[in-house]
């Protein structure tokens, strides 16, 4: 079976600093694959080196046999994106927004009018939907991208941190989106700090750390017989710190 | 594709125009379109030569292609209303998006007017001709926009590394600053086309592409029809180097991640509040790219007005350039917090810092411009006209006390915010308001009143032929510049410990 994302050897400097140093990840198709590493692990730069947002300095990039950098429109077809931090059309409202990316798709009128309905009522966008993107939340940012990355039933779903900043009632909505989905044949790529989160929905998990992959498998594996945070923890060779110094704070 | 990005931009227009931005629009559209009737006139104007109504037209388009290429770059970045950015997770190929973006481009009052402007060539035309016109018209229209985007996404380009950026401001205030030049240009060369004088201009405005439409509708049919054929292959080509630039936009990235130069005030600058702004003042003056966009166009603006007169003999205002420098600098810098954005929450949360964030901002204000500022006010006069010396050094310092007032009051009553970080260091918003430009421009009046007492003590000495009377405007002077530095800024210190938070929301709400 041809794996849904597959990165070798990618490799990406910024002048002096290695961010990525040939990392190899192999996603399954049909699978929910948690990224998690320290902060300025790589993570952010290896996934948009996968989506075709960064150019590698070296190493592939393929999804479903596809290499993104050689064939981007065909691969940029199959992918839903969510990036942190992303840049939007500020001012159009969410509704606008879905259409006219749908259109730019080349999705028939009907259909993107069809699925905006949809996909604005289950992420509970739909009193927000004549409301300029200027205007959103945080949160809502967050739904309204997700909702952009899902409008042209892709194949694979990458999403950086796709939690943050989203209240409790919606964070389940789209836990559940992203479990029909991968139920359906989908695979998900997402990256997030909660290991919690990582343990309870991903069958897969790969940790990231000075821009390597350091351990990758199903997260039975990876964890071992402790919790995921504290394989975590021990993997990524830190000591939970906080015990000490600070006298002054409790005085 | 190209109509689904039109209609984008369309709507994105439509959400964006609504009370003083309307007003501006409009008031942009009425004097586009007069620039284009005058365009008009002269294509229909009854020259005695042919060649000459041809070559004054040839002209009057290489005006308007000038004014494409560099008014982005005054009105600030050019036009983002849509970026690529937006559309890089699309599967579109380079030469589809940059066609897209090129049909949104013809959304708007700029490209309108020029196309109103471009039918002179239809009005020029006689006879078979007009079919010509129609046909080169609008390639004409085409060309001038891809232009400026081609223009804007290269400097663009280099603006994006941070060594490029300093470069490019440079480069982007030495374009600004050349409306003397153009002036100068114009003045001489002017009467010389108009008589049809000098075969060279002639060629030259005719060999440019700007005056390819105009010789499409002037010349014998193979002449034409090449003009036509070399704007479609230009067009083309900018096309194709356009959507390599925007492809190089969205998947590269400056390297920012080296670490910047440590500088260490801690031998200098008291371990004190107002100490420590001053520090942070003096580094986000070096480091951030949009203080520095302020203070390079602002040293530039006081060397041309030095300069510029002196080369050419006049004189004049030459000895005060060192004041016009500080003028503008207080203008430029009279948005201190705007620049910072939402940062302005390390000031509000923190208990009673005001007086000592706005004292710091002041002292900083002054030791960035004051020594360039007292350099000229002290060689300039030396070097053009010794008499000015009790003006000058009179007004130097009260300027300079009134300005770093000015700095921090313009910045805490007036603020507006300004786009993100992360976008051309050039962009300034535009959304700024006319009610807060006009309260920018009338506080910077204040500028004017702080010189008055220098002015009314240099002048009752001069007249009365009293040296000493004239030099006790260099005491009044000083004396003022304290005064307004101190008061000023302690009516900002208020206003800010006051109205913090409402300042806060002003600055840090998203353009």
């Amino acid at each position: 079976m041809s794996e849904a994302l597959r990165l070798t050897r990618l490799y990406k400097t910024f002048g002096t600093t290695i961010a990525v140093d040939h990392i190899d990840l192999a996603v399954p198709a049909g699978s929910f694959f948690g990224l998690v590493g320290p902060n300025g692990a790589g993570k952010t730069t290896s996934l948009s080196m996968a989506v075709g947002l960064l150019r590698p300095d070296a190493g592939t990039a393929t999804v479903f046999d596809i290499d993104v950098w050689a064939d981007p429109l065909r691969a940029k077809t199959l992918i839903g994106v969510l990036p942190d931090g992303m840049s939007m059309p500020e001012r159009l409202t969410g509704r606008e927004l879905l259409t006219y990316m749908g259109l730019l798709r080349g999705l028939p009128a009907g259909t993107v009018a069809e699925r905006a309905d949809e996909l604005l009522a289950v992420l509970e966008l739909a009193d927000a939907q004549h409301r300029l993107v200027i205007d959103y939340s945080a949160g809502m940012r967050k739904k309204i991208g997700l909702a952009v990355a899902l409008l042209h039933a892709p194949r694979l779903l990458v999403l950086d941190e796709p939690f943050e900043a989203v209240d409790p009632v919606s964070a389940s909505t789209i836990r559940t989106i992203l479990q029909r989905f991968v139920a359906s044949g989908g695979a998900v790529v997402l990256s997030s700090h909660v290991m919690a989160l990582v343990e309870q929905l991903c069958s897969h998990v790969a940790v990231i750390t000075r821009g390597r992959v350091v351990a990758a498998g199903p997260v039975d594996l990876v964890r071992g017989a402790t919790s995921l945070e504290e394989a975590f923890v021990h993997i990524v060779g830190g000591r939970t710190g906080g015990g000490e110094g600070l006298s002054w704070l409790a005085s | 594709m190209v109509g689904v990005l039109i209609r984008m931009r369309w709507r994105v227009l439509r959400h964006s125009l609504h009370g003083k931005q309307a007003v501006l629009t409009v008031l942009g559209f009425v004097a586009g379109l007069v620039a284009a009737t005058v365009t008009l006139l002269v294509a229909a104007a009854p020259f005695d030569d042919a060649r000459v109504a041809a070559d004054v037209l040839a002209a009057v388009y290489l005006v308007w292609t000038v004014g494409w290429l560099f008014a982005p770059v005054l009105s600030g970045g050019g036009d983002e209303t849509l970026r690529p950015e937006h559309f890089a997770l699309l599967p579109l190929t380079p030469r589809q998006l940059a066609a897209g973006l090129l049909g949104a481009a013809f959304v708007g009052v700029p490209a309108m007017v020029t196309a109103v402007a471009f039918c002179g060539l239809l009005v020029h035309a006689s006879g078979a001709r007009v079919l010509v016109a129609v046909v080169a018209a609008p390639l004409q229209l085409v060309f001038v926009i891809l232009l400026s985007r081609v223009m804007m996404a290269a400097l663009g380009a280099v603006l994006r590394s941070r060594r490029g950026r300093d470069l490019g401001i440079l480069l982007t205030a030495a374009v600004g600053m050349s409306g003397f030049g153009v002036q100068a240009l114009v003045r001489s060369l002017g009467p010389g086309l108009v008589e049809g004088e000098s075969p060279v201009l002639s060629a030259v405005l005719r060999w440019s592409p700007s005056g390819w439409g105009t010789v499409a509708v002037t010349s014998s049919w193979p002449v034409a029809l090449a003009c036509v054929a070399g704007l479609l292959v230009v067009n083309a080509a900018l096309l194709a180097v356009w959507g390599v630039l925007l492809v190089r936009r969205t998947t590269r990235v400056a390297a920012t991640a080296s670490a910047v130069r440590q500088r260490r005030f801690g031998g200098v600058l008291p371990a004190t509040p107002v100490g420590a702004v001053v520090g942070k003042e003096l580094r986000t003056w070096a480091r951030d790219a949009r203080r520095r966009v302020a203070m390079l166009s602002t040293v530039l603006v006081g060397v041309v007005i030095s300069v510029g007169p002196l080369l050419s003999g006049d004189g004049g205002p030459a000895p005060f350039g060192g004041l016009a420098l500080v003028a503008f600098g207080c203008l430029m810098a009279g948005n201190l917090y705007g620049m910072d954005g939402s940062a302005l929450w390390h000031t509000v949360v923190a208990p009673g810092v005001s007086r000592a964030d706005v004292r710091g901002r002041q002292i900083a204000w002054l030791l960035v411009i004051g020594p360039v500022a007292l350099a000229l006010a002290v060689v300039l006069p030396a070097v053009s006209d010794p008499g000015t010396y009790p003006w000058v050094l009179g007004l130097a310092p009260a300027l300079l006390g009134g300005g770093a007032g000015l700095v921090v009051l313009l910045s805490v009553y007036a603020g507006y915010p300004m786009p993100d970080q992360r976008a051309s260091p050039f962009a300034s918003g535009g959304s700024s308001g006319l009610l807060r430009t006009l309260l920018q421009l009338g506080i910077g009046l204040l500028l004017a009143v702080v010189s008055l007492p220098v002015v009314a003590v240099v002048l009752v000495g001069e007249v009365a032929g009293m040296p000493v009377v004239s030099w006790l405007g260099v005491p009044v002077g000083i004396g003022l510049g304290v005064l307004t530095f101190w008061w000023w800024g302690a009516l900002a210190a208020r206003r800010l410990a006051d109205r913090g938070p409402e300042l806060l929301g002003q600055v840090s709400k998203r353009v």
